[in-house]
Order: C-alpha cells, then structure tokens, then sequence
C-alpha cells in the first residue's frame, strides 16, 4: 500500500513538470515575438502577414491559443509544422530512429569503456594508472563537443581518410558521431563508478570478505561491483533519456538527421509546432524514465521508499 | 576459366539497364548548408535550389542572366495590364503530362488564390488572373502596369506545375514527390538527408550530361569542406570564409569565387529617431566606415565596396562611387550637426553574414574614431528578424537582388518608407520608388531607378557598406563557374572524369 502511494505521489509530481513544461514551451516562444511576421517572406506585404496570422490562429487570445494547444497536445496534435507542411509529432517520429540510435552507441562504449577503466582506477587507487585514468576522464568531461566533434573530422576525416565525414547509413557513419557525443558520459561514467565503487571498497563486509581471505578480483566482481552499480545504472537512465532529446551541436556537425538537428532547424526558423512537439516530447522523456527509476528502487532498495 | 568469366561479364552487361549504366559514370553529389523541407516551388519557404532543376518557368536566364525563352517562346505586352505568352509545344511533365496553357493557369491560380496562403505570393503579387487563349497561347493579367511581369515569370512560384498530378495527390504529397519539366526528374526525398534526382532522357533542350545528382545536407561549414576534400561531395555551397585557404591549398578542389553573387550588406539607419534625422549625422557615420580596409582584412578581398544597394549586373545599376573614409570630415560633419562631442548609439548585430561579428565590431571602433560611442548588440537570426527593423537605431542586414536582377528588389522594400523592412523615411524617395513601379517602358524606368541611387546617395537612408561574393568548393572535375543569382543548375554542370 506505501509503496502504491509512493508510486502514486510520484506520478502526480511527474504531472505537474509537465504542466509546467508545457507553459513555458507555450508561452517563452511567444515571448520572443510574432510568429506571422517571421514565417512569411522578406518581401510579404503587411496584409499578406495578417491573412498569414489569421489563417494560422495567431491572431486569438492567447489564452485560447493555450487551451487550443493543450487539447491538441492531449490528443497526439501538436499542430503541423509551418516549414514542412507536415504533422509536427510525424517529423519527430521520423527522427527518432537516428537518435535513439546514436544515443545507444554512445551510451554503449561509453559505458563498456567506463566501468573497465572506473573499476581499475578505484582498485588501484592513487597509483599511476588511476592519475592517468583520471586524467582522461577530467579531459573528456572539460572538452566541449563542438571542438572534440571537429577535432575527429580533421583528424579521420580529412587528414587519416579513414572513417566518412557526416551522414548516416553505414556503420563507419556512426562511430565519429557516437565518438564525439560518448565522450562526455564516458568520463562521467568513469568518475562515477570509481567513487562508489572506492566507497563500496571501503565498507565493513567487504573488509569481512578480505579477511576470509577472498582473492580481492573475486571482491571486486561479486560483491562491491554489484552494490557500486545502483547509483550508475540510475544515472544511466537519466544520461539515456536526455539523449533521447536529441544530440543538438553533435548531430549537427555530423549531418545527423536526428531530432537534435530538427530542433536547432526549427528553433532557428521559428517552426512553433516542431519547437514545442520536440521540447515536451524531451521533457516527457525525461519525466517517465525518472518516474521509471524512482519505481525500480521500491523494488531495488526498499530502505528508498518514503 | 577467362571465358566463363567473359561470359557472365557480358550476360550481367545485358541485364543492367543502360540507363543505369551511364548514370554511374556521371553522378554528382552536391552538399548543402541547408536542409530542404519540402520540393514544391509554389509554396516553397526556403532557397528554390533544388526545385530549380526538376521544374522550367515560362522565361529563363540564361548564363549571361539575360532572359531567354523557357516554356514560353515568346512573349509581349498587348496593353498596360496584359502580357501575352506562345507556349513551347511538345514538351511533357516527367509523367507523361502535357504541358500546355491550362498547365500555366492552373499553376498562378493554385498561388494567387488567397485560400492557398501560399508564402511565395508576394513574388507574383500583381498577376490578377491568366486566360486560356488556346492550349499554347496565355494571356497573364496584372492589376496594374507591371513592367518586371516577364522577371515574374522567371522566378520559381512559376514553376509549371502538372494540374492533373497535384489534383490527383495534393499538395502536401506533391511537396515530398514533385513532378516537373524540368532536365531532372525526383528519385527520392528523405528529410536532413538528401535529395536524389537523375537525368530526364527526354529533357526538351536535350538530354543533361550528369545522370545523378544527390543534394545531402551539411550544416556545419568544416564538416561541409571536409566532405568536399575527400571526395564525400564534389561541389559545396556557402564556404566560411576562413576554410577557403584549406581549399585553395587542397590538390583535390577548388574554389568558386561568383563576384557580385552575394547580398548587399548594409547598415540599417531608423531615420524617425533623433539624432538619426539628421542629414549630417549620417552623412559623417557613412564616412566613418573605412569599408576598404574591412574587406581587405576582414573579409579576405571576398566582397566588393560599393555605393548603391543595386548589384552590377543589376536592371537600372548605376556606378555609385562608395563613400570615401574620411574620419576628420565625419568629426566636423557631426560638430556643425551639433555633437561636437560625439553621441552614444546602439548598433545590432546578427549571425547570417560572413564575418558579420567581427565587420560589427570594426564598424564600432571606428565610430568610435569619431566620437560615436556604440553599443553592440548580436542576436541570433530567429530574434534578430523580429527586432530588425523597428529597434535598431543601427542594425546590419544583407539585401539582394541576384534573384531579380533588377534594381527594383535590391531599393524597394528596404528604402520605401512603410515596407516592413524600411526605416527609410525620405519623401522624395518614396515618390521615386512608386514611380518605378509604374512605368512599362524599359529607357524611362532606368531613369528613375538611376534617380533613385542619386538621391540615395544624397539623403543617405541607410549605409551601403559592401556586396559579398559568393563562395562554392568543388572537385577539380568538376566544371562550374557559379551563376550571379545563386542557382545551381546541375544541366550546365560537366563532369571531366
């Protein structure tokens, strides 16, 4: 029953993000001025870009314009997109395939390569290697992604020849892309697993395990590594989730065509519906995985609940 | 052993369609800054490259930009408001359609119907209505006298259209699957990927040398140079002006330099606002700007200074000499106009030229030169368009006319006061810019368009600083000179591999 209520209260909080998202989504793209004037040619009379306004709804209250776009929202509408002429929640689908896509082989090397390194660093801790381990990963979480992006083109690209510039469609497309979005939850991943892991080491059954006399890979693999992965899956599905949103500069650079891509475009020509599709679509996301995980502790850690 | 392979070589020859075969020797890939969103040029809201090639107008340009026979054969004014088109006979729509004069009105009435909301009205706003004289004969209507309706008629909301294809599937499917006269015919469309067109055999003015053309999109300008030096592309748009030495160094590419193919880059004056009403304070602003050392340090020589918004190969271009720097006659102009001391002014900014951030900021220090004391401000495009032009005071925009080609596009909208891009506000302008639009007669009109450029340079609405070329990277084989008003028009293309 508290567990129900738990979950309960959980899902009301998710509710009311999204009301709230949805406000802002609606209302801070009115802020920055009139849509009309911006989608009709340089050379459209102001008569043209009333008829535009009008036929558009950006003439009524703004009040009706929200309730109007809540109702559509609720029923899978979110408006067609003024640059495509096409249903805004189509082009986002039409997307999704190729971010979910790089976000996955991202989040999979980053992750494979991120606990390996994450668990020699915290097992060695302070020698050498783990200076060095750390090292890379500060790089990786200080780089920002434009310059590494750019910096593998130059390098595999245009100076190596060996991997393709951009595009997608091959498995040599992905790894530039997958590379330069990765390297950022890469390190993160690695600081994570090491810390918790470090703080794992440090407890009293594993020092009871050490004096049984356990080989210490054997205490690393069996019975800190499982108790130091809680707080990195969680994180995981947090990183996964806010991938799902696109990859904004990274599919850019790489001619990814991702929803990423679809909102710098859309923002950039004020495509209101696309905007607001991509945005509540990302914020949605991001509000079931939480709501997910928060679930998966009642089962994981029942110490979590309440 | 050899012959069975001979055999199977010559037996697979004969299975692979010709047209197949002589398509993989000639295919181009084209990279693009931009993405398409959709191919239908009446309700096209982005640049008409690609549809350029699939679809014909009735009145062409040819590579000199003179108008020559397109669909139409010919054409010719019968009163004030009518002009008369001979239609090209024989020629028919990739799918089978003919072409004919119901194609033509069906075509302008989809866009001037005020249903349609089609954004691309406003290029063909004086056509009140077309007339089916015979199946090759159109008579095209303008509310009032139209002395640019052949231009019109060049432009790409008048791409022929088939009306039974776009009655049969809609506009929306037409938009992802068009169907023209044109020299290449649609393959495929997959958005922010590319575009795929091959060659129409039966092309009215001859069968295209190039089989294949794919436009892919490219939007960051390393990544677009680099597809380009490893061959991923042989032909790119829009090169930043800082990779052109990777291109002019690279054994594989070159650079295409159109002079005059880019816009004219002004700065905006909102002339109703204090102390811009002053004559002689623009008048000592527009001689503050050393637009020479600009284009020579900034811009790498990859634009020309001039005097007037009208391009060179512009209808009506008069040779304006640019405004000389001259910083001591700037500071007495701005003494007699009573601010012995200078003002301080803002002056925004946006992301949408070359160098523009930093041609802003120069701009800046020389005001600052003077005693102008300014305070910039740079704003993203999709901002910058809503506060352009009514904030301001000064505020940089491009401006062109390489569509046109005449002088009307290039003055019009950004000096007549009351256009939503003007903050011009000089009644005898005003009074030469209505004038222009109404005369038919080719000599009186380049007059008045002339006084236009006079009298601008005179009353100094705004600051003409410099027109940018153009700037496109292609493979060593491939031959192109790039055109003035930025088509690319892959018939013209030649490969030399």
């Amino acid at each position: 029953m508290k567990a129900l209520l738990f979950i309960a209260g959980r899902a009301l909080q998710g509710l009311i993000v999204m009301v709230g998202v949805s406000l802002i989504v609606f209302f801070a793209l009115f802020l920055t001025g009139d849509p009309a004037a911006v989608m009709m040619p340089p050379e459209a009379s102001r008569a043209e870009i009333e008829v535009f306004r009008h036929a558009m709804g950006y003439d009524d209250p703004i009040l009706v314009q929200y309730l109007r776009f809540v109702g559509g929202v609720l029923s899978g509408e979110f408006g067609r997109s003024l640059r495509f002429q096409r249903p805004a929640i189509e082009l986002l689908f039409e997307r999704l395939p190729a971010t979910a896509l790089l976000a996955m082989a991202a989040l999979l090397w980053s992750s494979l390569l991120g606990f390996l390194l994450g668990t020699i660093a915290a097992v060695r801790q302070n020698s050498a290697i783990d200076f060095v381990i750390r090292v890379i990963s500060l790089l990786g979480q200080a780089i920002p992604v434009f310059w590494l992006a750019l910096l593998l083109i130059i390098v595999f690209s245009l100076n190596l020849r060996w991997l393709p510039s951009g595009g997608i469609g091959t498995a040599q497309q992905l790894v530039l892309p997958s590379l330069a979005l990765g390297a950022y939850y890469f390190s993160a991943i690695t600081r994570l697993v090491r810390a918790s892991l470090i703080e794992v080491l440090g407890e009293n059954y594993i020092r009871t395990a050490r004096a049984k006399g356990i080989s210490n890979w054997r205490i690393v693999v069996h019975h800190a590594l499982r108790n130091a992965l809680i707080p990195v899956i969680t994180v995981q599905g947090m990183y996964f989730a806010s991938l799902l949103g696109g990859a904004l500069i990274t599919e850019i650079i790489f001619a990814w065509p991702g929803i990423g891509r679809l909102a710098v475009d859309s923002i950039q020509t004020k495509d209101f519906p696309v905007v607001q599709a991509v945005v509540l679509f990302a914020a949605f996301t991001f509000v079931v995985m939480n709501f997910l995980v928060d679930v998966a502790y009642v089962f994981l850690n029942p110490r979590i609940r309440l | 052993m050899k012959h069975i392979r001979v055999l199977f070589l010559a037996v697979a020859g004969l299975l692979t369609p010709l047209s197949a075969a002589s398509a993989q020797e000639s295919e181009i890939t084209i990279g693009r800054a931009v993405s398409t969103t959709a191919l239908d040029p009446g309700f096209l809201r982005e640049a008409a490259t690609i549809v350029d090639n699939i679809f014909d107008t009735l009145v062409m340009r040819g590579e000199d930009m003179k108008l020559v026979a397109g669909l139409a054969e010919s054409w010719k004014p019968l009163d004030d408001t009518t002009w008369e088109f001979k239609l090209r006979k024989g020629v028919k729509f990739h799918n089978g359609e003919d072409f004919d004069a119901e194609a033509v009105k069906f075509t302008i009435d989809r866009i001037i119907d005020p249903a349609a909301n089609a954004p691309t009205l406003s290029y063909i706003r004086t056509v009140s209505g077309v007339e089916v004289v015979d199946p090759y004969t159109v008579r095209i209507k303008t509310d009032g006298p139209d002395p640019l309706l052949p231009t019109r008629m060049s432009r790409y909301p008048t791409y022929v259209v088939p009306p039974k294809y776009v009655k049969e599937v809609g506009n929306d499917e037409f938009a992802r699957k068009p169907v023209g006269t044109g020299p290449y015919e649609f393959v495929e469309f997959v958005p922010d990927q590319h575009v795929v067109l091959q060659a129409n055999a039966d092309y009215w003015r001859g069968t295209p040398s190039i089989g294949m053309v794919t436009w892919r999109a490219i939007p960051d300008g390393t990544a677009r140079v680099t597809a380009l030096l490893t061959g991923e592309a042989d032909f790119i748009e829009s090169v930043p002006v800082d990779l052109v030495p990777i291109i002019e160094q690279s054994p594989d590419a070159d650079l295409v330099l159109v002079k005059n193919g880019g816009l004219t880059v002004y700065l905006g004056l909102v002339m109703k606002e204090a102390p811009l009403d002053d004559l002689k304070v623009r008048q000592a602003l527009d001689a503050a700007i050393d637009r020479k050392s600009i284009v020579d340090n900034i811009l790498r020589g990859m634009a020309t200074v001039k005097g007037t918004q009208v391009g060179p190969a512009d209808f009506g271009y008069l040779d304006i000499p640019p405004t000389p720097y001259d910083p001591a006659k700037a500071r007495q102009l701005l003494a007699e106009a009573g601010h012995p001391d200078g003002f301080s002014i803002k002056m925004q900014s946006t992301h949408r030229y070359m160098k523009d951030s930093e041609v802003a900021q120069a701009i800046a220090q020389q005001f600052g030169d003077v005693g102008v004391k300014v305070e910039q401000e740079v704003l993203d495009w999709s901002v910058y368009t809503q506060d352009v032009p009514r904030k301001g005071p000064i505020f940089m925009l491009g401006w062109g006319s390489t569509q046109t080609l005449d002088a009307d596009a290039a003055v019009y909208a950004i000096m007549r006061s009351g256009e939503p891009y003007s903050t011009a506000d000089v009644p005898e302008l005003d009074s030469l810019l209505d004038e222009s639009r109404k005369i038919v007669d080719p000599e009186a009109r380049k007059k008045v368009l002339e006084e236009i450029q006079k009298v601008a340079a005179e009353t100094v609405p705004l600051l003409t600083l410099y027109q940018e070329d153009a700037l496109y990277g292609k493979a060593k084989d491939v031959e192109f000179a790039g055109r003035p008003d930025a088509r690319i028009p892959v018939y013209d293309i030649k490969l030399t591999r």
